[in-house]
């Protein structure tokens, strides 16, 4: 693939991109079964994250991927609260362009804001989730993880639940597995779910026209009440409405469907606890083939910061 | 001293050939009109090559020219943050001038909270001091524009206030606004408002689209400016005041005010600001913060209705709706970033190029909603000499070409899209 500083969306990627990177996540993941789990790719460089919103799965995995590339990780924690109203980006840029780091990895509330610091950087950047914007390691770790159980992304029916109006996570796995081959639905809430003219996904309102469309995977996201302030729907629905309840388990068990989610889940909201050990619940896969993917984006990355070597 | 005399210059309305001879101190002061137009400061007009032109005399040969009164805008904010009041009416002037504006209104801000006489008296004073452009000060509907509390009507009306506006907030407090609209109906004051339910647009960054999903961005509702707008309307009319409604954006809001109009509903009239009949919510692309505006930049096909609101009278301005952000404040995210464009330099140049030399407006349209329909809505009044202020004569060459550079814009700030782009036409002489 050809030279790429930043990861902040799956659109800014070329096909041989996104093969490039899937291809690789499976070696990395073969490193993972030997004694020593670590190579020396990135050794000497220095990975920093950088999360504005609190997040523990995302960062460790990071800093588990980055590790074991053998790289220096340092841990930039900003509370949300510390951050005052108006102030810039650009200052936390200077500042972290003076650390010399090699990659950011940043996480934010307001969309947009990783391809700003990408812009005014040398470092490589990935963005590991900006308001509802995007979320590309997310992304590639689906991705892998379909591959990784079906063999092959394209052909695949996924249908993708929840909150999608406000979910990163929808908008770049959408993406990526419809540049693979799949085909995708959403269904939610629907004032959750933007209209199909926006997003040139079918829509679906229930679980009837779930399982007549076929789906091969049911991808739950959590809802994400930190982002709500006035309700978009009772809450109190939700599960009945929305959720994997027991009795569609059975019929997901019948179908033999997956089930993925990104993570963390609430039992009992979209997704009953028996579905948590469900034969073909693919969640811990997710989380393993999180660890690989970012391995392989942060190998694949070239930052700009190497120029007088 | 002998009067100027201009030679060849082009009745922008008919494509007329005309000579004029510019008034001077001590000439009659008689306004002549040409299609209804008031001519300031013409005292002698008549076709080309027909004037008695005196030896010695100073002649402009206006060749390839049109004549035309300047423009007013009736929506304009001056205040540059970080940089001084004196600064920010002197390159606000200058870009009026360069623009073709001799007069404007000028919004509140938090620079310029007209909302007391000692504010105005200051502001008044700089702008006599510092300005290239007449600036009429628009008061504050309420105290410190927080919506809660009137503004003193009457001391901003013996200042010469006549419009009021919270820079174009709605009050969220309707009852407020309703007693405030009775009270200032008496004193015959304009309340200039944009229709808005600040509840349904807070948190929202764009139009609700195929780029607002693509971008993670919360949408702002059309229903909300046409509940608004609606509101506003039935407000005005219930308790009998003029009302302005700024910077329309959604086709459904030309509608409403369209059917108000033809209800016989008087006193009530609209603005649309220019970047609203050029641009669409697909120029935000990957985050362009130069196209953040409130209202958005909406669909293609609101474009088209406002364009035909005002071909037809329903919109009766175009506005700049001019708002200098910092380049700093502009590189931030688009969440963070401020609204609004600057467009006083290069706003005639930019409506030749984009609306009249496309055939979407004819020049009598143009003069229409920039010259005498927002002159009428303001009703600018010179307190010193006691008379109603009235538009300048300008020359616009159309067949200038130039390219819009940082170091041409005279505004102070870059926030505009049609930086690197040609247009075409130019001021070549404001007589004012």
């Amino acid at each position: 693939m050809n030279p790429r500083k930043d990861l902040i969306t799956i659109d800014a990627l070329s096909d041989e991109d996104i093969r490039t990177i899937l291809d690789s996540t499976s070696a990395m993941k073969d490193i993972f079964t030997k004694s020593v789990k670590k190579v020396p790719a990135l050794k000497g460089k220095s990975v920093l994250t950088l999360f504005y919103e609190p997040s523990t799965r995302t960062r460790s995995s990071f800093e588990v991927a980055a590790n074991r590339l053998s790289a220096d990780v340092t841990t930039f924690t900003v509370s949300t609260s510390s951050v005052v109203k108006g102030e810039s980006v650009h200052d936390t840029i200077d500042t972290l362009m003076s650390m010399k780091m090699d990659y950011i990895i940043v996480r934010h509330k307001n969309s947009g804001i990783p391809a700003v610091i990408a812009r005014h950087c040398k470092a490589s950047v990935i963005n590991a989730g900006d308001g509802s914007h995007a979320h590309p390691s997310q992304a590639f770790l689906d991705a892998f993880t379909i591959r990784e159980k079906y063999g092959d992304v394209a052909g695949r029916r996924v249908v993708i639940i929840g909150d999608i109006l406000h979910s990163r996570v929808a908008r770049s796995t959408s993406t990526i597995l419809r540049r693979l081959g799949a085909e995708v639905a959403y269904m939610g809430p629907s004032p959750l779910v933007p209209p199909t003219a926006h997003t040139g996904i079918p829509r679906f309102t229930n679980w009837n026209q779930i399982f007549d469309w076929k789906p091969d995977i049911i991808y739950l996201l959590r809802v994400q009440n930190e982002r709500i302030d006035t309700p978009f729907f009772p809450a109190a629905d939700y599960h009945q409405a929305f959720g994997v309840t027991e009795e569609r388990l059975r019929r997901i068990d019948d179908l033999n469907l997956s089930i993925m989610h990104p993570g963390p889940v609430n039992r009992g909201v979209e997704i009953c606890d028996d579905a948590m050990e469900y034969r073909n619940c693919l969640i811990n896969n997710q989380v393993e083939n999180g660890i690989a993917a970012r391995m392989s984006i942060l190998y694949h990355l070239t930052p700009q910061t190497q120029s007088h070597d | 001293m002998t009067n100027t005399y201009i030679t060849n210059a082009t009745w922008a309305l008919t494509g007329e050939k005309m000579d004029l001879r510019m008034g001077q101190a001590g000439d009659e002061l008689a306004t002549i009109f040409l299609n209804d137009i008031p001519l300031q400061g013409v005292n002698a007009i008549s076709p080309a090559g027909e004037m008695q032109i005196p030896t010695g005399a100073r002649v402009i040969d206006a060749e390839g020219q049109l004549f035309m009164p300047a423009l007013f805008d009736m929506h304009a904010s001056i205040n540059l943050a970080g940089r001084s009041k004196r600064e920010s009416i002197y390159r606000a002037g200058q870009a009026a001038n360069h623009g073709g504006v001799w007069g404007m209104l000028v919004m509140p801000s938090s620079g310029f909270v007209f909302d007391n006489a000692a504010t105005l008296d200051s502001f008044q004073d700089a702008v006599s001091q510092r300005s290239f452009a007449t600036m009429i000060p628009a008061g504050c509907i309420s105290e410190n524009m927080q919506g809660e509390q009137q503004a003193p009507y009457n001391t901003l009306a013996a200042r010469g206030i006549s419009i009021l506006s919270d820079a174009g907030k709605m009050p969220s407090n309707l009852l407020m606004l309703h007693r405030a609209m009775k009270y200032a109906a008496e004193m015959g004051l304009t309340f200039a408002i944009r229709g808005d339910v600040p509840v349904l647009t807070d948190k929202t960054y764009m139009h609700p689209s195929t780029t607002s999903y693509n971008l993670g961005l919360h949408g702002t509702p059309a229903c909300a400016e046409e509940i608004g707008i609606e509101t506003l309307i039935r407000l005005a009319r219930d308790a009998g005041a003029k009302l302005h409604l700024q910077t329309v954006s959604t086709a459904e809001g030309v509608n409403i005010i369209r059917r108000a109009k033809a209800s016989g509903m008087k006193g009530l009239t609209a603005e649309v600001a220019l970047h609203h009949l050029l641009y669409t919510h697909e120029n935000v692309g990957d985050y362009d913060t130069t196209f953040k505006t409130v209202p958005p930049l909406r669909e293609q096909t609101d474009c088209d209705a406002l364009l035909a609101g005002v071909k037809d009278g329903t919109i009766d301005c175009i506005v700049t709706d001019h708002t200098p952000c910092m380049p700093f404040a502009k590189k931030q995210d688009f969440v963070s970033a401020p609204q609004g464009m600057v467009a006083l330099d290069n706003f005639l140049p930019c409506i030749y190029t984009h609306l009249i030399s496309t055939g979407k407006l004819t020049w009598a349209d143009v003069c229409r909603v920039c010259c005498t329909n927002p002159v009428h809505i303001a009703n600018p009044y010179d307190q010193e000499e006691d008379v109603p202020m009235n538009a300048p004569l300008m020359l616009f060459a159309p067949e200038v070409h130039h390219k819009v550079t940082p170091d041409s814009l005279y505004c102070g700030t870059l926030n505009t899209p049609l930086l690197e782009t040609v247009l075409s036409g130019a001021v070549t002489l404001p007589l004012y």
